[in-house]
């Protein structure tokens, strides 16, 4: 299929310019719009009640997750305000850049932004909430049972990667339940995993930086509020919680794809995603590879495992997105070439820049449009 | 065109699969490790003259020993080289050490404040009195005041160590304990050793 060479929109693919979706189309009567597939959201037992359960859970859980936070920490932030503001600041510029980040890894477009938002809200407070309380419950089991020597080396690798792997889990869970097409894949998994990881992950460096207030005599609170982000963001931000729960993202992403019902192979594969990502987080914790070079190979280690994860997915779906945006550019008349560049944001930015300005708002919806119901038939027998 | 359908009722079923799984781990997670960690016994006796290292920093390391029978200490609430609680009949006693950061290290009377502080972030009620000097039966000087809250009055006790580097903060109280109770135990406050590399 060729495009009309008239067309200002139509563009030498060799240069991987893209045309946005032509209003007509030569010798033809127009483009024939794809009625979009009919949305998950409108079954009301399959798909809205547990979307809304989901999202009453979420809310449940965030709240009662705020509660506990705000019990354990107001007396701190009550005496050291100056240094509870720091780390919201420090807190606040990390959750931007890394929710700007992980939304911009997704392919071909953003992740939805409502269910974004409620990622990092279930890792900012029901994630952290629940893992404060569990954590200190079986720290205390611990030390009871193995003594305080053994907790003292061992007890945060037997604590954290079970109770905060899994609430960042049940947190990827639900988001997909409340926004079925949000999550679709195992992509989509890893970008609303990371995102938890993050929310997870800016409330637990505000907590760390204030225990280290209180660990370092409550003097000099600024200090060891800026020692622990340094260390927290800068050293260890590239493969702490971000990375683990993208890895356990991208199983549960697996499970959704198939529909909850998973054969043996996607089964087998998404609970070695989520095995992996305890395993990250238990040597993260462990008191093996101590020392700064140790650190930084627990770092690496974790950060490589996340990216070689997302690749392999990545790759999976961007040649998924591919095939069903030619196969809607055929269905609407448009180069093969110039419709499968629409699978990358700047393709399509390119191609808008060319369009007139007073049509390029509408050149842009339609081409939302394509993309998204390419994404719609790409994933539509998986949902 | 045929577009496959997203409403197949065999799989719209599924949702509430993952829901309840999901929903049970996060509230299994909280209920179980409670239960179990209440259920245990959370106690451990201490033997009059054990040695019981607080914490150790920069070349020093501090250890404590219970002078009187009838100590035990709170395994639950207690982390190995940080913070101890310890229980005497309805006396309490925390042993804290703590590191404090930036160079040079802060004197002994700032270590106070801040231990001030870090009682009224407990206890919003809670105050320190003015510190006097005390010193250990091995002559580490520190400081000594009155902690009073709302509740409950007794005795705090900072030591900084020879050089600086750490700190080993006491709170000696209870909220039923009596000044009978609490005086029958104030030696514990000089009993912190602090123990140089050298001298291991």
């Amino acid at each position: 299929m060729s495009g009309a060479p008239e067309d200002p929109r139509s563009v030498d693919t060799r240069a991987a310019r893209v045309p946005a979706q032509r209003t007509s189309r030569t010798g033809a009567p127009g483009p024939r719009r794809i009625p979009a597939p009919r949305a998950p959201e409108r079954t009301l037992l399959g798909y809205r009640l547990p979307a809304l359960t989901s999202m009453v859970l979420i809310a449940l859980f965030c709240l009662l997750g705020l509660g506990t936070l705000t019990f354990q920490l107001a007396g701190t932030v009550r005496v050291f305000f100056a240094e509870a503001a720091l780390g919201l600041v420090f807190g606040a510029a990390t959750l931007l850049f890394g929710f700007w980040l992980f939304r911009r890894i997704r392919p071909v477009r953003a992740p939805d932004l409502p269910a974004s938002l409620v990622a990092v809200l279930w890792g900012m407070t029901a994630a952290t909430g629940g893992a404060l309380l569990a954590n200190s419950a079986l720290s205390g089991v611990w030390s009871k049972t193995m003594g305080l020597a053994f907790t003292s080396a061992w007890g945060a690798a037997l604590t954290a990667p079970l109770n905060e792997e899994l609430f960042k889990l049940v947190g990827i869970v639900l988001v997909a339940v409340a926004f079925p097409r949000a999550l679709r894949g195992p992509v989509d998994g890893f970008v609303l995993g990371a995102l938890v990881g993050l929310g997870f992950e800016v409330t637990e460096n505000l907590i760390y930086g204030l225990n280290t207030v209180a660990m370092a005599g409550g003097v000099n609170g600024a200090e060891a509020v800026v020692q622990t982000t340094v260390l927290r963001v800068v050293l260890t931000g590239f493969g702490s919680h971000w990375a683990m729960s993208a890895v356990a993202g991208a199983g549960v992403g697996l499970l959704a794809a198939a529909g909850w019902l998973p054969g043996r192979r996607r089964a087998v594969g998404a609970l070695l995603l989520v095995l992996t990502a305890v395993g990250m987080h238990w040597l993260f914790d462990s008191p093996l590879l101590d020392g700064f070079a140790g650190i930084v190979f627990k770092v690496l280690l974790n950060f490589a495992i996340a990216l070689a994860v997302y690749f392999a997915f990545r790759h999976a779906h961007r040649r998924r997105v591919r095939r069903a945006l030619a196969r809607e550019g055929e269905e609407v008349g448009l180069r093969r070439s110039s419709a499968v560049a629409l699978a990358r944001r700047r393709a399509r930015r390119r191609a808008l820049r060319e369009v007139p300005e007073a049509e390029r708002a509408e050149a842009g919806r339609v081409q939302e449009l394509m993309v998204e119901e390419a994404e719609d038939r790409a994933f539509a027998n998986r949902v | 065109m045929v577009q496959p359908s997203y409403t197949a009722p065999d799989r719209s079923r599924n949702q509430w699969l993952p829901l309840g799984v999901a929903a049970a781990v996060a509230v299994l997670l909280v209920a179980a490790w409670s239960l179990l960690n209440a259920l245990l016994p959370g106690t451990e006796r201490i033997r009059a003259g054990d040695e019981i290292t607080i914490g150790e920093g920069g070349g020093y390391r501090a250890s404590l020993s219970l002078p009187q029978e009838g100590w035990s200490l709170d395994v639950g609430a207690s982390r190995a080289g940080q913070s101890y609680r310890f229980h005497r009949g309805p006396v309490d006693l925390t042993v804290t050490a703590v590191t404090p950061v930036g160079d040079p290290p802060p004197d002994a009377e700032r270590l106070w404040e801040g231990m001030g502080d870090i009682a009224r972030a407990g206890d919003p009620t809670a105050r320190l009195g003015d510190p006097e000097v005390i010193t250990t039966e091995q002559g580490v000087e520190g400081l000594t005041g009155v902690l009073r809250s709302r509740t409950e009055e007794g005795a705090a006790v900072l030591y900084p160590s020879p050089d600086g580097g750490f700190a080993v903060e006491m709170t000696l109280g209870g909220r039923d304990a009596t000044t009978a109770d609490l005086e029958a135990v104030a030696d514990v406050a000089r009993t912190v050793v602090f123990t140089g590399e050298g001298e291991r």
